[in-house]
């Protein structure tokens, strides 16, 4: 399964919601309107703006939607040797 | 099969890529009247105050509409359609013939009858450009006053108040937002900018501006200001005549199903300007926020691929003023509305709306109650009553 990491940008972020409608288990809002990173729902480690996440290919190509689909690009994701998928450079 | 999308904003770019997924040899044309490749207008105030360059405004790049192989026409306008022999003409005299056609082209700010330099809107690339330019000319002689109490608004007075800009607000309601917001949440907002250091003027018009060619000042039914920089933010207003002209129903919008389709065969529409049956909330919505333009974009490739799908999202919109977080949730006209629930209040620093019909949640307004979001949200895709929600 692909390894990725997951990054929000809190200074980008601005509470759009797109990326919680489109991936759920990967990103929920906390109470200042902007994106924790979770893992399948869970937060392991507590709350975080980044963490690494083992995913499906398919997991994997709905977390770069949800990149995608974020109007201020605060969502950066990188595979496992640390290039950036998303946003492309 | 010929695709033609009118609009190159993000409902009708989602679109496009989504067809060119579904179909690979399909024509995909996009007409846009900018003359930029996609860009995100939700990030023009982080351009505007530095947090990012410019060209991290962008989308997607020229390269991409190659790569994607969708002919992307820019500075051109639709004029006319005819949905007999299908075609639509354009302003630069050319006739784009579809099978399948798609009204994506979003809303047309609402201006003011006099121009000045100095006059300032804020829908484009474009707008924001100039806007940056007046601050960099006027320097520490700039008077900021804003002309509106909606969303736009809010994001005059921050960047106002970014650059150090003098502020007067003055607008014709009661306070911000008379559609969806009660008087008590008005006057969370309104203490909000006092605070702040704005001047609010409300239940105040405009009547008229002052200086040559440059602006000096407003005149208002309260009395006259100076000003250097007016933002406006009074509202969209689609330009729907040519659609009109065509037998398309229009009414505050493009009226549509809930499969985004139009009463004239094989044209559809999505984003800003489609007014469309809402199967969550019962109601015709008319939704002119990022994440509904980008979900009806990717629903409506559906249906005219021949898919018929229904739209079923509970969209909103958040944004702040001053630092006071701003949350619009599913359907928030306080005249569909039977019952308006208040929790907060102004002592709080916080207050919900949560708007009910037919014994069940449609929307909610947070104002300094992030928190209030998910909850509601789920209350109205699961068509919960007031009574089963728990927010304290």
């Amino acid at each position: 399964m692909p390894r990725i990491r997951v990054m929000v940008d809190p200074d980008l972020c601005i509470g759009a919601a797109s990326c919680v409608t489109i991936a759920p288990e990967t990103f929920q809002l906390n109470e200042e309107n902007k994106a924790w990173v979770f893992d399948h729902g869970q937060e392991p480690e507590g709350h975080t703006y980044e963490r690494w996440l083992e995913v499906t290919d398919d997991e994997k190509e709905n977390i770069i939607l949800a990149a995608q689909s974020c109007p201020t690009l605060a969502i950066f994701i990188f595979d496992e040797a640390g290039t950036q998928l998303f946003p492309e450079t | 099969m010929r695709y033609l999308i009118v609009g190159g904003g993000v409902a009708g770019t989602t679109a496009a890529e989504e067809l060119r997924k579904r179909d690979a040899s399909a024509e995909v044309t996009i007409l846009s009247e900018e003359h930029h490749p996609l860009y995100s207008r939700v990030l023009l105030p982080h351009y505007m105050k530095g947090k990012v360059p410019r060209e991290r405004v962008f989308l997607k790049r020229d390269a991409w509409y190659a790569d994607q192989n969708i002919e992307l026409v820019t500075g051109v306008l639709a004029t006319h359609l005819d949905g007999r022999n299908k075609f639509v003409a354009g302003s630069d005299g050319r006739e784009y013939p579809y099978d399948k056609l798609l009204i994506a082209t979003g809303g047309e700010v609402r201006s003011l009858d006099e121009d000045l330099r100095g006059v300032s809107y804020f829908r484009t690339l474009d707008d924001a450009d100039q806007f940056l330019q007046l601050v960099t000319e006027q320097g520490n002689r700039a008077r900021g006053v804003v002309y509106g109490g909606g969303f736009i608004a809010c994001e005059y007075i921050n960047l106002f108040q970014h650059f150090g800009i003098p502020t007067t607000v003055i607008h014709r309601g009661s306070h911000f937002w008379t559609r969806s917001l009660l008087s008590e949440a008005g006057e969370l907002i309104a203490k909000t900018l006092n605070t702040g250091g704005v001047e609010l003027h409300e239940n105040t018009s405009l009547q008229s501006l002052t200086g040559d060619s440059e602006l000096q000042g407003i005149v208002t039914s309260a009395g006259e200001y100076s000003a250097t920089i007016l933002g406006v933010g009074i509202g969209i207003e689609p330009d729907l005549s040519w659609l009109r002209d065509a037998g398309v129903e229009v009414g505050t919008g493009v009226k549509a199903s809930a499969f985004l389709e139009t009463n004239v065969p094989d044209v559809f529409t999505a984003g800003d300007i489609a007014e469309f049956d809402d199967p969550i909330t019962g109601r015709q919505l008319q939704i002119g926020n990022w994440m509904n333009a980008m979900s009806q974009g990717r629903t409506v490739t559906k249906s005219m691929i021949g898919e018929r799908t229904s739209f079923q999202l509970v969209s909103s919109y958040a944004t702040n003023v001053l630092g006071l977080e701003i949350i619009f949730v599913g359907d928030v006209e306080r005249a569909a509305a039977e019952q308006i629930q208040v929790i907060g209040s102004v002592a709080d620093g916080g207050i919900t709306q949560v708007f009910e019909r037919g014994g069940r949640i449609v929307g909610g307004v947070l104002i300094g109650r992030n928190t209030d979001r998910a909850p509601i949200t789920k209350a109205i895709q699961e068509k919960q009553s007031f009574s089963s929600l728990n927010l304290l």
